[in-house]
């Protein structure tokens, strides 16, 4: 008679896992001991307390099919992503790498002094129109222009955001972009006050401003949810939002340029209404069982 | 050899100790083992919802290694190591809720993915609900092997996906086995 079987073997004998040998030689020790032979048995029962048990968990159903065209979306998207990023690379980056040979503190020189130029260019406008608006419309715009260059794709995508939503609603202009704005912005907050210590109060278009606070109380809940946000998801809904940002930055400044054509605020009111729309469209999937799908 | 044996050796799955035939392509791979990732994805972070967020990553990083994970014979122990890994890292940020399960059984029993009977459907999650309490009293490494030895892995294939060696997995199934039977015995398990 064999030794007998410890616990480990006997589960790889019961398992399949043994080579043909070994399974020959358990097979004929169990035939033999009555130990053995009553911890196989009871093996047995347990494999099948188990199995029986956790059959549950591993019998529900699998959503083969959402699963299928989740899959599919995620790897397009990756797909998407790296043509983008090697365009990106060969493209635009291959063409301001010549910036970035300065060194970061170069550039931000370069991005400051152009900054100042760029000031000095709304003081003399100031000056000449001594309207405020001129300042409010210009700010933003030249605040995005001086950051773009050297900025990742990424923050061109938030800019936008920034400007749009929170800077109009609750003024100072001035300062709110330049918390969330990178360096060189910095430098156009400083030269702010110089520029407009008298007050300087934004002039919305009438029934702008319900647009705006509906969109920055969205924007508030968007914001504290989007932790948990689909990478995917978010992607789409920053690549929206700067299209809509982009598209109210172009009928606003229309709008102001034509305070007279009604059909240039219809088309401003008309992509706010749009921004609306996206913002609700992602709250409602962030609060609601978006999950599902 | 007696019968015994050689019926034993019969019923041994054919993908213990095949040699890789090549490498699958994604879609193949997806079709034989999204269900064991998704699975293995929900018994670790109990909520089908986050399963399916694992699963998504699990084959998107299979996607990107194509060239770089192993071939058929390894690919299922490669991507449940894998859905063990992001099912950790996803449950480190989450809380466990039933409540969220609950309401996404009842969307997809609405989208027509589960056909149960409501009734049932609820048996079947309180049977589930008793087996993971009795997983949570079992202690790692001895859990993950009984989990992927229900999922009909090898030794050899649960050994890589634990990153354990694999003269250890009988023992440890043997252990894992041994404690759950005691737990969901004084559960209430039906035996």
């Amino acid at each position: 008679m064999t030794r007998c079987l410890d616990e480990a073997k006997l589960q790889s004998y019961f398992d399949g896992e043994l080579s043909l040998d070994m399974m020959e030689s358990v097979t004929s020790h169990l035939a033999s001991c009555v130990t053995c032979a009553a911890a196989a048995r009871e093996l047995e029962e347990e494999s099948a307390l188990v199995m029986s048990a956790l059959a549950a968990e591993f019998e529900t159903s699998v959503p083969t099919e959402r699963l299928r065209e989740r899959i599919d979306a995620a790897v397009l998207g990756d797909r998407v992503a790296a043509a983008e990023a090697t365009r990106m690379s060969s493209g635009l980056a291959a063409f301001f790498s010549g910036l970035f040979n300065f060194g970061t503190q170069r550039t931000l020189g370069y991005a400051s002094l152009a900054v100042v130029v760029a000031f000095a260019a709304i003081f003399a406008a100031v000056k000449l129109n001594s309207t405020t608006n001129t300042v409010n419309n210009t700010q933003p715009n030249t605040s995005v222009a001086v950051v773009t260059p050297p900025a990742a794709p990424i923050e061109k995508v938030a800019t936008p955001v920034s400007t749009g939503t929170t800077a109009p609603v609750e003024i100072p202009a001035p300062q709110k972009p330049s918390r969330i704005v990178n360096k060189p912005s910095y430098q156009v907050a400083k030269y702010q006050p110089s520029v407009s210590p008298k007050p300087a109060p934004v002039k919305l278009f009438p029934g702008e401003r319900s647009y705006l606070q509906t969109i920055a109380k969205l924007d508030s809940t968007i914001k504290s949810n989007q932790k948990d946000m689909r990478p995917a998801l978010q992607v789409e809904y920053q690549r929206n939002l700067a299209v809509v940002d982009r598209a109210i930055a172009a009928t606003r400044s229309a709008a102001k340029s034509n305070p007279n054509d009604p059909d240039a605020a219809d088309f401003m009111f008309a992509a706010y209404q749009s921004k609306v729309d996206l913002l609700n469209t992602i709250a409602d999937a962030r609060l609601g069982g978006g999950r599902g799908h | 050899m007696n019968g015994q044996a050689r019926a034993l050796i019969e019923s041994m799955p054919n993908d213990i100790g095949t040699e890789a035939v090549g490498p699958l392509s994604f879609d193949e791979a997806f079709t034989l083992h999204h269900r064991a990732v998704f699975r293995t994805a929900r018994a670790v972070v109990r909520d089908s919802a986050i399963a399916e967020d694992v699963t998504q990553e699990v084959f998107l990083r299979l996607y990107r290694n194509l060239n770089a994970t192993p071939g058929e014979e390894l690919l299922r122990a490669w991507l449940l190591r894998v859905t063990l890994n992001v099912a950790r890292n996803t449950l480190r940020g989450q809380s466990r809720s039933m409540v969220r399960d609950n309401e996404y059984h009842k969307s997809t029993a609405e989208t027509g993915f589960s056909v149960d009977a409501p009734e049932e459907d609820y048996e079947r999650r309180m049977a589930i609900e008793e087996a993971r309490r009795a997983l949570d009293k079992i202690k790692e490494p001895m859990r993950s092997c009984l989990l992927l030895k229900q999922q009909g892995l090898s030794y050899r294939e649960i050994a890589i996906s634990l990153s354990l060696k694999e003269t250890n997995i009988g023992s440890l199934v043997a252990r894992g086995r041994k404690e759950f039977a005691r737990v969901y015995g004084k559960i209430g398990g039906k035996r």
